[in-house]
């Protein structure tokens, strides 16, 4: 827990890819148990915030705290740290060469050193809890767009992280295949997980979001209820975003 | 997706009187060059070479040479005025056929022809003595065999510093990267004929290794040399596995060695094969260099066998022995990796082993 009570807390996130300023000194916080929504036009550098969180982009300047660590201090672990943050990815990242139930069970048995046994039991668990209790067997190429981004939340899960970051975990599905994935998000939303979501998907935003965040530019231009936003948004940037995407 | 039998009928089907005419003159052409004078040929006898040259230098030879020119010509010139106006596809395709394989017959009738006017006695009597190659059955079976080994081992050398290399040259650390990349660069740039000779002194005069086992310096060598083209192939096959790979693995708390070894390498080495085994087909050929080295009578590998025997007679005919020799062991990894390629093109062997 960091002091001010939140699981992670970014402090004067500055982040250059070159000469592109893409995060221009970003502040924020999330609470045990929040489902945090961040939506912005493309380009905006909401999936780089994302990734921030867990240091798949090493931010050039600021901290990053987790549970009172700083995971910008090079003296930290941070492959055990990352163990404790699950990240699904737009384009789902299953190893092509593992079944289902390998893709879930690798990193338990590697890294947090499950025996066989402990890993395939907790890994049929964690396919069921996606709804894909059958499908362990079936490579990435075998299954669907929307299975495979299920399988990618299991494996995501099975580590038991105390938060999930999604990064347009939708985005790259055919429009039929959404609505499963986001059941799962949902559910898991319910379940208590906190969550920091990047989306397209304002339906969702909407309904499960417990705090929406809209970032323009690479700054935090408002952040509040998602109802209220939707409702009515303050900044100008926010009410002409919303008006085109719904 | 019609039956063979049925595409076969319609290609029949379509076919026009000319269209047909030109096949048969064209592929008549070819065959009269190539059946013919092997018919020829055979009929005389290879062996002694005094009946190989009497068939070559008959007036049979020339005669069926001769047919199969103006054959291969008449194809042509009608081929390439009729193909225009054939009514169908197969008609087409049949008419371009026979004027191509008119061309095939009048390149090779002309070629045989002009080494017929020219010193057929000479070539003959030095190349094509194939009584010369009795007894050396042997000799070449225990060649093969060398060169596979000095190819396998050099290969299995090379896999070894490959894949190690090939993770150097990529870290993003350049202390690390800069040797391996003078390691490879060195190899890569310097010929092989070079590194055997120079290399062997290295190792003999140098380090005082191996002095009377120049086959284990040709391993060695050839190990290191492949160790570096190995290295260059896993670098484009580990960059070649898309980011997000890595990034799934790092985001599961896998370190990055742990996600080389779990999630990047067995895709790349996968992807890694068809290239590879085309490195091991050019290396095969490569190991003939090791003549150089001068082997033992049991250390000889294809080349040196052929070589020696032509030393012993001064006739050349054991070199197309050699050449048989290398065929019969690439020709087979050179259709593997075609059935290789096309396999993982489409991705049967991508999923799942």
């Amino acid at each position: 827990m960091n002091p001010d009570g939140s699981l992670v807390r970014l402090e004067g996130i500055h982040k250059w890819f070159g000469a592109n300023h893409v995060l221009k000194g970003v502040d924020l916080s999330v609470m045990p148990r929040e489902v945090m929504v961040v939506i912005g036009p493309s380009g905006s550098g909401k999936s780089t915030l994302l990734r921030t969180i867990n240091m798949l982009e090493e931010p050039t300047d600021g901290k990053v705290l987790f549970e009172g660590t700083d995971l910008t201090d090079v003296r930290v672990d941070l492959d055990h740290l990352r163990t404790e943050i699950g990240i699904v990815f737009q384009q789902f990242n299953l190893f092509p060469q593992m079944n289902a139930l390998g893709n879930v069970t690798i990193a338990l048995r590697k890294v947090l050193g499950l025996s066989d046994e402990e890993a395939r039991e907790r890994g049929q668990q964690e396919l069921g809890h996606v709804g894909l209790e059958g499908k362990a067997d079936a490579y990435p190429s075998q299954l669907s767009g929307g299975q495979q981004q299920r399988v990618a939340i299991a494996r995501a899960l099975a580590m038991r992280p105390k938060l999930m970051l999604f990064d347009e975990v939708t985005s790259a599905l055919d429009p039929e295949l959404v609505q499963e994935v986001l059941d799962v998000m949902q559910r898991l939303a319910s379940e208590g997980m906190t969550m920091a979501v990047v989306t397209h998907e304002m339906g969702f935003a909407r309904e499960v979001g417990t705090r929406m965040i809209f970032i323009d530019e690479g700054v935090i231009l408002e952040e509040g209820d998602p109802r209220e936003m939707f409702a009515s948004p303050q900044h100008e940037r926010t009410q002409s975003f919303l008006s085109r995407i719904l | 997706m019609k039956s063979r039998f049925e595409r076969l009928r319609a290609w029949f089907a379509g076919q026009t009187s000319t269209s047909a005419s030109i096949l048969v003159i064209g592929s008549s052409a070819l065959a009269i060059c190539l059946v013919g004078s092997l018919v020829l040929l055979w009929t005389g006898g290879f062996t002694p070479y005094e009946s190989l040259l009497a068939s070559i230098q008959s007036d049979r030879q020339g005669v069926l040479l001769w047919l199969a020119v103006a054959l291969g010509i008449a194809a042509v010139f009608w081929g390439w005025r009729a193909f225009r106006r054939m009514p169908t596809k197969p008609a087409r395709e049949a008419t371009i056929a026979g004027a191509v394989l008119g061309i095939q017959a009048v390149v090779l009738s002309g070629v045989y022809l002009w080494f017929r006017f020219g010193k057929a006695e000479i070539f003959t009597r030095n190349l094509l003595r194939f009584d010369r190659l009795e007894g050396l059955g042997g000799e070449f079976v225990t060649g093969a065999k060398n060169t596979l080994i000095l190819a396998l081992s050099g290969e299995g050398i090379g896999i070894g510093i490959g894949l190690v290399f090939g993770i150097l040259i990529i870290s993003k650390r350049r202390v690390v990267r800069a040797p391996a990349r003078v390691y490879i660069n060195f190899f890569r740039g310097t010929p092989l004929l070079w590194q055997l000779i120079f290399g062997s002194a290295v190792l003999v005069v140098g380090f005082g290794l191996f002095p009377r086992n120049p086959f284990m310096i040709a391993i060695i060598i050839i190990g290191l040399n492949a160790g570096a083209y190995t290295a260059e192939i896993f670098r484009a096959g580990i960059q070649s596995i898309e980011r997000g790979q890595m990034e799934a693995a790092r985001s599961l708390g896998m370190s990055y060695l742990q996600a080389m070894r779990y999630a990047i390498m067995p895709q790349a080495i996968r992807r890694v094969i068809p290239p590879l085994t085309n490195e091991f087909v050019i290396l095969i050929k490569d190991t003939s260099l090791v003549v150089v080295l001068g082997l033992t009578f049991a250390q000889r590998e294809l080349l040196a066998v052929a070589r020696d025997a032509y030393s012993a007679t001064f006739n050349a005919t054991p070199l197309l022995g050699a050449a048989l020799g290398y065929l019969v062991v690439t020709l087979p990894m050179i259709r593997a990796v075609t059935w290789l390629e096309r396999k993982l093109r489409s991705g049967l062997v991508g999923v799942g082993g």
